[in-house]
């Protein structure tokens, strides 16, 4: 909690909270656009609203929300290269590791205020346009549940990244790459899909739930690794400074 | 009782030797002056001290603990202010001060403290990236200084600072251990500046230890070997001269 | 001080920055998934496309609506952090040389560098092209002219949109945002080149390009045409008006 604040602290006037606070508004347009301009197209499926609109609209959403990450990360990591201050982090008596666990849970809640934001305004479309939608709470809950899960080794994986270059363009770069080769993934091949970047494209709507738990299962085994990933990162910079 | 102590401590890069083993001894509640020309050896010492490097040879010994496994518990102890000084541009003085009063866990008034003792307080507000090389360089010392550390670890700390902010901080630097009652390691290239600050004197060149002791023991020991002793300054000139011209003329 | 010399100028101050790196890595990255999946262009009987055409589309496609872009993106980071890190840019501007020829140079360092990236894609397409054919038996390979054609013209109607990313670096000086602002602008063309606006968008514009020429390859697809009017105005005018507020702003915020 402690680890959060400081870095809450440091995030001050980077612009990250705006950021995302604008991204999550953007993403959240993007449903009310899409059935603002052709609601015909939309209102007379027989799915439900909440997986009429997400497959209809989390392709882009998601896409947003992931490079929102990826640029998120970069700058949690540039502030600390920019002046100096990494090198004064690593003269204060802290692990070296709540560096970037204190990063974490910050650009985790980052993300959660997206797809709260995102959550919002499904929910919104889901009441103004369709009208059987009495109680659609409960499976809004799920989705983004699911959602946040899957955006997790994402936000991990580009955490590690920005934290590896000292260079904020060079672990955009990357990042950005990484988000292009998930669009490029087909959907129908499981195995490509776990690739971290590519996992908040999937829906629930989309798979079974023997799947659906494959996913939540591998979320948290690309977690796991690469927060060991990370903790060799640091070890290994440490023994050849 | 020394607070420091090295053993043959030595630092390479590949084919290059920065620092080729070393034995200093740092008392207890001294200003140690640290000397030596640009590129002897001095910030990788002290980088060295701090952790952010690993010795390739040698140990040391601070405060009775070792790296890595009292890190944590060593760092506790050190302030340190090394090269140019870390800060994040987008914060104010004040707030970059209170990230570390928080890492180190102590209460709000260190912030305004340090303020108020490397002479910062009228700009708290301003954004450090806006500071002069000046007041980034007093920030850091702030930051080095904050809490009242046992030991503190100042590579030039008058780096970019005027006159009166020479004499200002060499003032305080000298005033530290009263004050505090702390060890002070502070690295200059400037012998004229140590001799004002130290009470006792480590000469590095090219990473080998030239002289360790105190100000009247350096002059005792120049003069014996025929070197001037009525300036510091030149012996100190010359102590480095004789020593690059027995390394083949190396400088 | 010649504008040509400054340019050149420009580009010696991203040496050793591995930016062509960069470019290469989203290249191949392009074209991979395009060879491993090259019998996927012979199930196009739908859509009417011959499965060459088809394979030169896709690709093409996927780097006009993301991957250019987003390179573009960075590389205007990249040059505002080269010139931003160590106060460079103070240096600059105490030195001889209008600061409008100065934003206009990086401009063009930026232009040269879309260039260096769709040539890089033309040439990794052969490469991709040759590739399929030998894994497929089939001749992927399109005439030489056709692709130079093709790419000039994904090139020439990308301008635009680089000057929008070129003012956003310029104009909004904290990274996280003109980053966020400009990878964020991309996503929504896919929406844009299917509304009768579309010539507003200049992030759109590459990609409306290639979805036209889709449209003209492949005989059960119906796309809209490129049409000049009111396209070149409206691109001149974006285009003049986003490098006009550069200028203006380059370097405002280090003199004040």
């Amino acid at each position: 909690m402690n680890l959060m604040r400081l870095e809450l602290e440091k995030i001050r006037r980077t612009g990250f909270l705006p950021a995302f606070l604008g991204g999550g508004i953007l993403a959240a347009a993007v449903p009310m656009a899409n059935m603002a301009f052709r609601p015909e197209l939309y209102t007379g499926l027989s799915d439900p609203p909440v997986s009429i609109l997400l497959g209809a609209n989390w392709q882009m959403m998601s896409m947003l929300n992931v490079l929102l990450i990826v640029a998120g990360a970069c700058v949690l990591y540039y502030i600390e290269y920019a002046d100096n201050a990494m090198r004064k982090m690593g003269t204060l008596p802290v692990r070296e590791g709540s560096l970037f666990f204190g990063k974490a849970a910050v650009l985790i809640l980052a993300g959660t205020l997206l797809l709260a934001i995102e959550a919002v305004s499904v929910c919104g479309c889901s009441i103004h346009w369709f009208s059987r939608a009495a109680a659609p709470s409960a499976g809004i809950l799920k989705s983004f549940g699911f959602f946040l899960l899957m955006l997790t080794p994402a936000a991990l994986l580009s955490l590690t990244i920005a934290s590896a270059c000292r260079n904020l363009w060079t672990s955009l770069g990357i990042g950005v790459v990484c988000v292009f080769a998930a669009t490029m993934i087909p959907a129908q091949d499981f195995a490509l899909t776990l690739f971290p970047f590519a996992m908040p494209f999937q829906t629930l709507g989309n798979h079974a739930a023997d799947v659906i738990r494959n996913y939540a299962i591998a979320a948290a085994a690309e977690t796991a690794v690469i927060v060991l990933l990370e903790v060799i990162i640091l070890k290994v910079r440490r023994a050849f400074a | 009782m020394n607070i420091i102590e090295t053993r043959d401590l030595t630092k390479s890069y590949g084919g290059f030797t920065a620092v080729s083993g070393i034995n200093l001894h740092i008392p207890k509640g001294a200003v140690y002056g640290f000397l030596g020309p640009n590129g002897a050896g001095k910030s990788t010492t002290m980088k060295m001290f701090l952790g952010l490097t690993k010795p390739s040879g040698g140990s040391f010994v601070i405060d009775g603990m070792q790296f890595p496994g009292s890190r944590v518990q060593i760092l506790k102890e050190i302030g340190s202010l090394i090269e140019a000084p870390g800060f994040y541009g987008n914060l104010t003085g004040e707030e970059n001060l209170d990230i570390i009063r928080r890492i180190l866990g102590l209460p709000r008034s260190s912030v305004s403290e340090a303020l108020e003792t490397v002479g910062l307080t009228p700009y708290r507000k301003q954004l450090a990236k806006k500071y002069s090389l000046g007041m980034k360089q007093r920030l850091g010392l702030a930051g080095a200084l904050i809490g009242q550390p046992p030991i503190l670890i100042l590579d030039e700390p008058t780096n970019g600072l005027d006159p009166v902010g020479i004499h200002e901080i060499r003032t305080l630097i000298r005033s530290l251990p009263q004050r505090f009652a702390c060890t002070v390691l502070v690295s200059s290239h400037l012998l004229s500046e140590i001799e004002l600050m130290a009470d006792h004197i480590g000469i590095l060149n090219h990473g080998r230890l030239l002289f360790e002791g105190t100000p009247d023991a350096l002059k005792r020991s120049a003069a014996s070997q025929g070197y001037p002793t009525d300036n510091l300054e030149d012996t100190f000139l010359a102590l480095i001269d004789a020593d690059n011209r027995q390394r083949g003329g190396v400088r | 001080m010649s504008f040509l010399s400054l340019v050149r100028i420009e580009h010696q101050k991203v040496r050793r920055s591995k930016i062509f790196l960069i470019l290469v890595l989203a290249t191949v990255i392009l074209w991979i998934p395009s060879v491993l999946n090259a019998d996927l262009n012979f199930g196009m009987q739908a859509v009417g496309i011959s499965p060459e055409n088809s394979f030169f589309i896709q690709g093409f496609m996927a780097m006009a609506w993301f991957l250019f872009p987003a390179a573009m993106v960075v590389i205007t980071v990249l040059q505002n952090q080269t010139e931003r890190n160590d106060h460079g840019i103070l240096k600059m501007l105490s030195l001889p040389v209008g600061t409008a020829k100065l934003c206009m140079a990086k401009f063009a360092v930026l232009v040269s560098f879309s260039a260096v990236q769709f040539l890089m894609s033309a040439g990794m397409y052969y490469i991709s092209a040759a590739a399929a054919s030998r894994t497929q038996g089939y001749a992927f390979c399109l005439p030489l002219f056709f692709i130079f054609k093709e790419t000039g013209m994904m090139w020439a109607s990308a301008i635009p949109m680089l000057a929008f990313f070129w003012l956003l670096a310029v104009c909004i000086r904290t990274p996280v945002f003109s980053i966020g602002i400009g990878l964020a602008s991309i996503v929504p063309s896919v929406l844009m080149i299917n509304t009768k606006i579309w010539f507003a968008y200049p992030m759109a514009y590459p990609f409306f390009v290639i979805t036209s020429e889709y449209g003209k390859l492949a005989e059960n697809l119906n796309t809209a045409p490129v049409r000049l009017v009111p396209w070149l105005p409206a691109a001149a005018l974006i285009t003049a008006v986003c490098l006009i507020i550069s200028c203006l702003c380059f370097g405002r915020a280090e003199r004040r």
